[in-house]
């Protein structure tokens, strides 16, 4: 508060930095995607406890039957990949291009280990005949999480775009990598409720 | 100077000419089709026949048999038949939009074969089942019931070929330079075509939230569509009127005495 108020008096010379303070990470419109892309997952998140409200044991046996280490795992790893965007849009924001890069490589790789183990995952559970139409625990499970994996997927790919942004010869765009960053953190959210509600809760 | 004459003189011819004389007839005739066909299509779905919202996947087939045989639902499937002949002119009005965006054709020419491919499926092939089963009286219990599943199948489980669709239009919008559609809208568009593609556990649920008439596939996508669609048609509203006369296609057609032709050469 007082930093600001220094700011303000101190006059022209510092008002870029406080614009930099104030404005809204990455481009607006990709907070409004955020807004009602998390706006859709509450939708699931809700109807999904109203349904295990009404069949309790049902939903308790599915979930018994989850493989809760690979899902630890990946949630480990999902976490970590954004640590490494944070650190990497803080240096990007200092002007250091070569560690971003640094950084958003580890991101980009702690990323794409997300959706091997998923496979790892997903098809010994099918092999075993735990398929959607097994009952609506395993439908939810695998509607749920198969969107969160294209939402990884697409993440991925704008993960890409990051680093092709920070490597190439003309000056990064800054918000084009908090725009990323802003997509990755939603991801990991989302993942976060995904895994509390399938894997944890009993 | 002729800068500050050149965008006076334009909104006033535009203001002066009587709305049958605009040059823009066309395009309001496709725009303004859109709220005729959705009322049209409101009145017939609910109403008169009660196919939507949709019935249960697992209603006794006495029920099914009774709803498949209703005199309303035959008519109702001609009247649709006939009034979907509106669909093309409607969807006229994205692709004069997206045909003015800093994108390849190739979006254009995606947004609209997907437009065809969905309608056929999503919308033809449930008129013809319901009206099929209307039409003769005679049929068998069994066959009307896979006429039912057949009907709402494709009314709802081929969400999914719309998705190409609305991903070209999304993605146009969010690349086009030209800012003719707000970018805020492509993101819409692209969290509103993902949520269609949920639209696929309908082939395995026959009860609950994931069924045809369930909350998630048919409840949550409806209300995300027509609020999507809703805020499009107001967007497109605003980018026909936004948009200058000279910049129009069909502006050769009508060659234009005195004025607005020559001031903008006049100052190049």
């Amino acid at each position: 508060m007082t930093e600001i108020a220094e700011e303000f008096s101190t006059g022209t010379g510092n008002t870029r930095n406080v614009d930099a303070r104030r404005h809204v990470p990455g481009e607006p419109s990709m907070w409004f995607f955020v807004i009602g892309d998390l706006i859709i997952f509450g939708v699931y998140f809700v109807s999904y406890m109203y349904y295990r409200g009404q069949d309790q044991d049902m939903f308790l046996q599915g979930h018994a039957k989850l493989n809760l280490n690979i899902g630890a795992v990946n949630t480990v790893v999902l976490v970590t990949s954004s640590l490494f965007v944070a650190l990497g849009t803080a240096a990007a924001r200092a002007g250091k291009a070569p560690d971003a890069l640094r950084l958003f490589g580890i991101a980009l790789a702690c990323g794409a280990a997300f959706p091997l183990l998923k496979l790892f995952e997903y098809i010994p559970e099918i092999t075993a005949g735990m398929t959607p139409g097994t009952n609506l625990f395993f439908m939810y499970y695998y509607v749920m999480t198969g969107m969160h994996l294209c939402h990884v997927l697409l993440g991925l790919v704008i993960l890409c775009f990051v680093i092709r942004n920070l490597r190439g010869p003309a000056k990064p765009r800054i918000s084009f990598v908090e725009t990323g960053a802003t997509y990755w953190h939603m991801v990991d959210i989302v993942w976060l409720v995904l895994f509390a509600l399938l894997y944890l809760m009993r | 100077m002729t800068k500050s004459v050149a965008p006076a003189s334009e909104p006033a011819t535009t203001r002066s000419r009587p709305w049958r004389k605009s040059r823009k007839l066309d395009q309001w005739i496709a725009f303004w089709s859109v709220p005729f066909f959705f009322s049209v299509f409101g009145v017939v779905f609910v109403p008169l026949s009660w196919m939507m919202p949709p019935r249960s996947p697992s209603s006794p087939q006495a029920q099914i048999v009774d709803f498949m045989h209703s005199h309303n639902l035959l008519i109702a499937c001609a009247v649709l038949i006939l009034a979907f002949g509106l669909g093309p002119v409607s969807n006229a009005v994205y692709l004069m939009q997206i045909k003015r965006m800093s994108v390849s054709p190739v979006f254009r020419y995606t947004v609209m074969m997907g437009a065809i491919t969905g309608t056929i499926v999503g919308m033809l092939f449930p008129l013809f089942c319901f009206g099929l089963g209307a039409f003769r009286p005679g049929y068998a219990p069994a066959i009307l019931a896979m006429l039912y599943d057949f009907g709402y199948l494709a009314f709802i489980g081929s969400l999914g070929c719309f998705c190409i669709m609305w991903m070209a239009f999304g993605l146009a919008i969010i690349l086009d330079k030209n800012s003719i559609l707000p970018k805020w809208l492509g993101y819409y568009t692209v969290w509103q075509y993902v949520s269609e593609l949920i639209a696929a556990p309908v082939w395995i649920a026959k009860s609950g939230p994931f069924a045809w008439n369930g909350l998630m596939t048919f409840w949550l996508a409806m209300t995300l569509f027509v609020s999507w669609q809703f805020i499009v048609y107001v967007c497109i509203f605003r980018a026909i009127k936004n948009q200058p006369d000279d910049e129009l296609e069909n502006a050769w057609l009508e060659p234009e005495p005195a004025s607005t032709d020559t001031l903008p050469r006049a100052s190049a």
